[in-house]
């Protein structure tokens, strides 16, 4: 379970022209649940997935992440509930890697390099044996319909496949949570069922899934546990 | 004289550590007023973002602080030649009031540099600031000495005059004259030659307790610092007439020289390297309970204490195979 506690961001906090993004936001997501984050565009849900993620700090307030892995930092039993926000760097950059997969609207697949490069990318800095990486890197590629295009450089895929590309290297550290940002904008809608069918079977295997969106097929899917709808940087309700 | 690249690089460096550190002082003031990592208050959420790089930076200062003491001596030797009856550092220090003093504070300030980086390396290893607290306490101590030595630095390097007639170290370390160290240059061999043995050996013993059974960190510390200071009297009463092949000359600066291989570095480095890495077991020592640093501090301190000996061999073993070398026989 992910607990937020009064998170607020504030950019350009101090200056001239201050703008607050997320604003005193309380709220449980549960684990091994879909959750989703839903609101027009402005209304804070990627910035509130950053702050979840680790990838910023808020201005004020904490988030405390339930059921760690047992690595994820030393001596932490995984039970236990930790801290993010106040993290130093270092162990932030451990969770990131062990905790959460994380699949960009954009998808941010690197250019020039092939599929199961990009894939295996995520795991480099970790050490891992590059033949274990490898095979479990194209076991996900092939559950996911990816086989033939291995070797493929990531510019000729298509958009659904550069998707589940991303999906696959989010997956390649085997995280708990699952974190997408708009993750159907730009597929048609046979696509965004597809997605939201692979969203079954993560959930199904016991991930926790965050996802932001404004597409009706997600927010109104009968798989999300929770639909979070924010306006202004606030949750307005949850249902 | 001023224009010396030693001096221009000793005040440079001592100016910008000044700065830095206290810059540093007053984040530190901030936090120990109001560091409380249980609240998500706009003003923590600050702090914490801030004391990542401010730590970063006066790690980086104190490490220079501590280069600057080798500098400072390497400058005083290098300038003996300018000053009518000097013929070291000894005499270079002598030439007003405040060379002795300056070199006093930066060896204070360097053994509390190391322990600081010390206790900064352990404190990055917890993940909820484990020693925030006594880290920025010590550098608020640390503030007021580097102010003090930077102005007693800058009074002995733009005080120097070179129609000053100064002292030679045969004078300042001689025997029988008046003075702390003419009275450490008389310290009877028959007294220091045990005392400096018998101390290493306790120093060994209180790290096979440490490494074996985890147990004195704080004898050890008391025992490193306790080696420093027995070392160089040690030193200066009887070690380095081998080195100079004198019976009377005692002078603890002109082991800097190249006649006698600049053996005084490794000396005075190892001294210093090994105080500070004693020091270091005995500060975290003081931590042992903290819950995220439970797993790291042992490995930590076995590190330290393998080095503080290490160290003190190493300066056991160049003194003793010039003793054994030397064709002087006391």
């Amino acid at each position: 379970m992910i607990e937020l506690s009064q998170v607020v961001k504030t950019f350009e906090a101090g200056l001239a022209t201050p703008f607050t993004a997320v604003d005193g936001v309380t709220l449980s997501i549960p684990a091994a649940r879909l959750t989703v984050l839903k609101g027009p565009s402005g209304s804070g849900k990627t910035t509130l997935l950053t702050l979840i993620g680790c990838m910023a700090r808020p201005t004020s307030g904490r988030i405390h992440l339930h059921g760690l892995a047992a690595d994820a930092l030393p001596h932490l039993a995984p039970a236990e509930a930790l801290e993010i926000t106040s993290l130093p760097e270092r162990f932030l950059t451990a969770i990131r890697r062990r905790t959460f997969g994380f699949i960009f609207q954009q998808f941010n697949l690197v250019r020039g390099i092939s599929v199961l490069e990009n894939v295996m990318l995520p795991t480099y800095p970790t050490g891992e044996d590059h033949r274990a990486v490898e095979a479990r890197a194209v076991a996900r590629l092939e559950s996911l319909g990816l086989a033939r295009h291995l070797r493929s450089s990531v510019d000729r895929l298509s958009g659904g496949e550069a998707q589940r590309v991303a999906i696959a290297r989010a997956l390649i550290n085997d995280p708990a949570v699952i974190i997408a940002d708009e993750p159907t904008a730009h597929l048609d809608s046979r696509l965004s069922e597809d997605f939201m069918g692979l969203m079954s079977q993560f959930k199904d295997a016991g991930k926790t899934l965050l996802i932001t969106s404004h597409d009706p097929i997600v927010y109104d899917s009968a798989l999300a546990d929770l639909v979070v709808e924010m306006r202004d940087g606030r949750v307005v309700s949850e249902t | 004289m001023i224009q010396h690249p030693g001096i221009l690089a000793l005040l440079v460096a001592s100016g910008i550590v000044s700065l830095l550190l206290a810059a540093a002082g007053w984040q530190g003031f901030r936090i120990l007023l109001g560091w409380d990592l249980r609240s998500g208050s706009e003003v923590q959420l600050d702090l914490e973002r801030r004391t990542y790089l401010v730590s970063t930076l006066v790690a980086n200062a104190l490490l220079i602080q501590i280069l600057s003491l080798f500098l400072f001596i390497f400058t005083a030797e290098g300038l003996h030649n300018q000053f009518v009856g000097a013929m070291c550092a000894a005499g270079s220090l002598a030439v007003n009031a405040y060379g002795y003093p300056t070199l006093l504070m930066k060896v204070a300030t360097c053994l509390l540099a190391g322990v600081w980086l010390v206790l900064h390396r352990a404190d990055t290893q917890g993940y909820d600031y484990p020693l925030i607290r006594p880290k920025y306490l010590l550098l608020l101590v640390l503030v007021p000495l580097v102010l003090t030595e930077t102005w007693l630095q800058l009074s002995y390097l733009t005080g120097l005059k070179a129609d000053v007639m100064t002292s030679c170290c045969g004078s300042l370390f001689g025997q029988g004259r008046q003075g702390f160290a003419a009275e450490l240059a008389g310290l009877p061999l028959w007294l220091m030659q045990p005392v400096f043995w018998g101390t290493f050996a306790a120093l060994l013993a209180a790290g096979f307790l440490l490494l074996r059974f985890r147990r004195g960190a704080g004898l050890f510390a008391g025992l490193s610092l306790a080696y420093l200071f027995v070392a160089v009297a040690a030193l200066i009463s009887f070690f380095c007439l081998y080195i100079y092949e004198l019976p009377t000359h005692h002078c603890p600066f002109c082991l800097l020289k190249r006649e006698y291989g600049w053996v005084g570095y490794p000396l005075y480095a190892t001294l210093l390297g090994g105080a500070i890495a004693g020091l270091g077991v005995g500060a975290l020592g003081l931590f042992r309970n903290r819950e995220s640093l439970a797993a790291v501090l042992p490995t930590l301190q076995a590190r330290l204490a393998w080095s503080a000996l290490v160290l003190a061999a190493l300066f056991t073993l160049i003194v003793g195979l010039w003793m054994i070398l030397s064709p002087l026989r006391l």
